[in-house]
């Protein structure tokens, strides 16, 4: 049966999404923060005190 | 019988094909963003992570989508689909409404104002539901099982929520009251009993419809097995009965409550990975109000990775592949690709989801089903609202030449 897709399409398309997260992330706070740089300020080492307080509606998560 | 041999009985079945390659990708995706994200964030998001994974097989496997439940109804009369979202609705909001009021620090739940934003953003929304082809977790899961349509209505979503975020500061200064949440006046017990009376008279008016139509009601959305597979293939496989459907998402939202703080959202990722792409090729986002508001901000300047409704994304994509695959129907609805009018009803479906999404706090999926979840007054405004909408975009399919 023929398949409907190109496999080759579907790597390249998930290498481009991998990519994209990759140089997201090696550009971040956290990979800074993690790679030993102190004094960055990360967006998960900011959950906690935020955590537990009423987050402004316009500015939550949906 | 030891568990393999149930999986080898189920395996045997006749008729059951496997797209391995899906698969085995779908799994290696899995695997290799989860260890990023292992080790570059914290294990609760590899949780969230999971669970994003699970909602999307949930979704896929049980065909569960928003925009297709309401359509039937409209226009076949038909309201399983309905119905089964009045229940998911109900069972959620039983578990998560006590959750919230519990007294347990560091939840927050889905309340916002009923604000001019909130009804024009709904409106929106459901049009662009219909001409889209899906709402924000419809048009998540069906990309992920390589449907190319949904592919551009979800480019032309993230552009949406992008130009959204440029024009909310304006449409959040126009009238509108403060948020309602209904345990503040009722209780806990009452504002549930308010919502299920709420949640049972839509289901008595969407009976009165499908029994007036056609003499008698499907009770789909009560089935819990799938006649003729063994509950192994069909929990693999699909197509999951509603009831399996709603459970996975009931009890995914409250665990992304209890473990992300906040219940399920999809859309602000949207916005997230748009501003991003906009900052990539020079622009700066921080000149616009709304990204100098402090949780925009901080979701703009770090990781992806760190950003739970991105990472929840992610694995939904990644579930709702693995589920296509083994249900051997990856891309199988990309057969004929979208040009022409239905082309452009998903480039202008994408823009209204989006542009929608951000006015009205959110999708279905964060507005509506957390916010009925969170008992709060502007889930119900924005299911009014979208309904409307959807009422107009079903009309409008027939001019981009969409089936109905």
């Amino acid at each position: 049966m023929e398949r409907p897709y190109s496999r080759v399409r579907v790597l390249v398309m998930l290498a481009i999404i991998l990519v994209l997260i990759m140089a997201d992330h090696l550009s971040s706070p956290t990979f800074a923060f993690n790679s030993g740089q102190g004094n960055v300020e990360t967006a998960l080492s900011q959950q906690a005190p935020l955590a537990g307080r009423p987050v402004p509606q316009h500015e939550t998560d949906h | 019988m030891t568990d393999s041999a149930v999986l080898q009985a189920g395996l045997q079945q006749p008729g059951w094909q496997v797209d391995r390659f899906i698969v085995s990708t779908a799994l290696a995706g899995l695997a290799l963003l989860g260890g990023l994200i292992w080790l570059e964030t914290a294990p609760f998001m590899v949780a969230l992570f999971l669970i994003g994974a699970v909602l999307g097989m949930a979704l896929y496997h049980g065909a569960f989508g928003f925009t297709a439940g309401w359509r039937n109804l409209v226009v076949k009369k038909r309201g399983a689909g309905m119905r089964a979202q009045l229940l998911l609705f109900g069972v959620t909001s039983l578990i998560m409404v006590p959750m919230l009021h519990s007294g347990q620090p560091g939840m927050v739940g889905a309340v916002a104002p009923i604000s001019t934003s909130l009804v024009v953003g709904s409106f929106l929304f459901g049009i662009g539901m219909q001409l889209g082809g899906g709402c924000g977790s419809g048009t998540l899961f069906t990309v992920g099982a390589g449907n190319l349509r949904m592919a551009v209505t979800l480019v032309f979503f993230i552009i949406g929520t992008v130009i959204g975020s440029i024009h909310v500061p304006w449409w959040f200064s126009q009238p509108g009251f403060d948020p309602v949440p209904l345990v503040r006046s009722l209780g806990v017990p009452g504002a549930l009993l308010a919502q299920f009376a709420a949640l049972g008279l839509i289901a008595w008016w969407v009976n009165r419809i499908e029994r007036k139509a056609h003499g008698n009601l499907h009770w789909d959305e009560l089935l819990w097995r799938s006649p003729g597979r063994s509950p192994l293939r069909t929990l693999l496989s699909g197509r999951w009965p509603f009831t399996w459907a709603i459970a996975i998402v009931a009890i995914g939202n409250a665990l992304t409550l209890w473990i992300g703080g906040s219940p399920w959202g999809i859309t602000f990722a949207f916005n997230v990975w748009g501003a991003k792409a906009l900052e990539a090729v020079g622009v700066d986002m921080s000149q616009f109000e709304y990204w100098q508001w402090r949780y925009p901000a901080a979701a703009l300047r770090d990781s992806v990775l760190t950003h739970i409704t991105s990472v929840m994304n992610f694995g939904l994509l990644l579930g709702a592949m693995l589920a296509a695959g083994l249900a051997n129907r990856f891309n199988e609805a990309s057969q004929k690709r979208p040009e022409g009018r239905p082309f452009l009803a998903a480039v202008m479906g994408g823009l209204l989801l989006g542009y929608g999404a951000r006015l009205g706090f959110g999708c279905n999926i964060g507005a509506l089903f957390s916010g009925i979840a969170s008992a709060s007054l502007h889930a119900w405004v924005w299911f009014a609202c979208a309904f409307a909408g959807s009422l107009l975009g079903i009309r409008l399919r027939l001019w981009f030449r969409l089936p109905n």
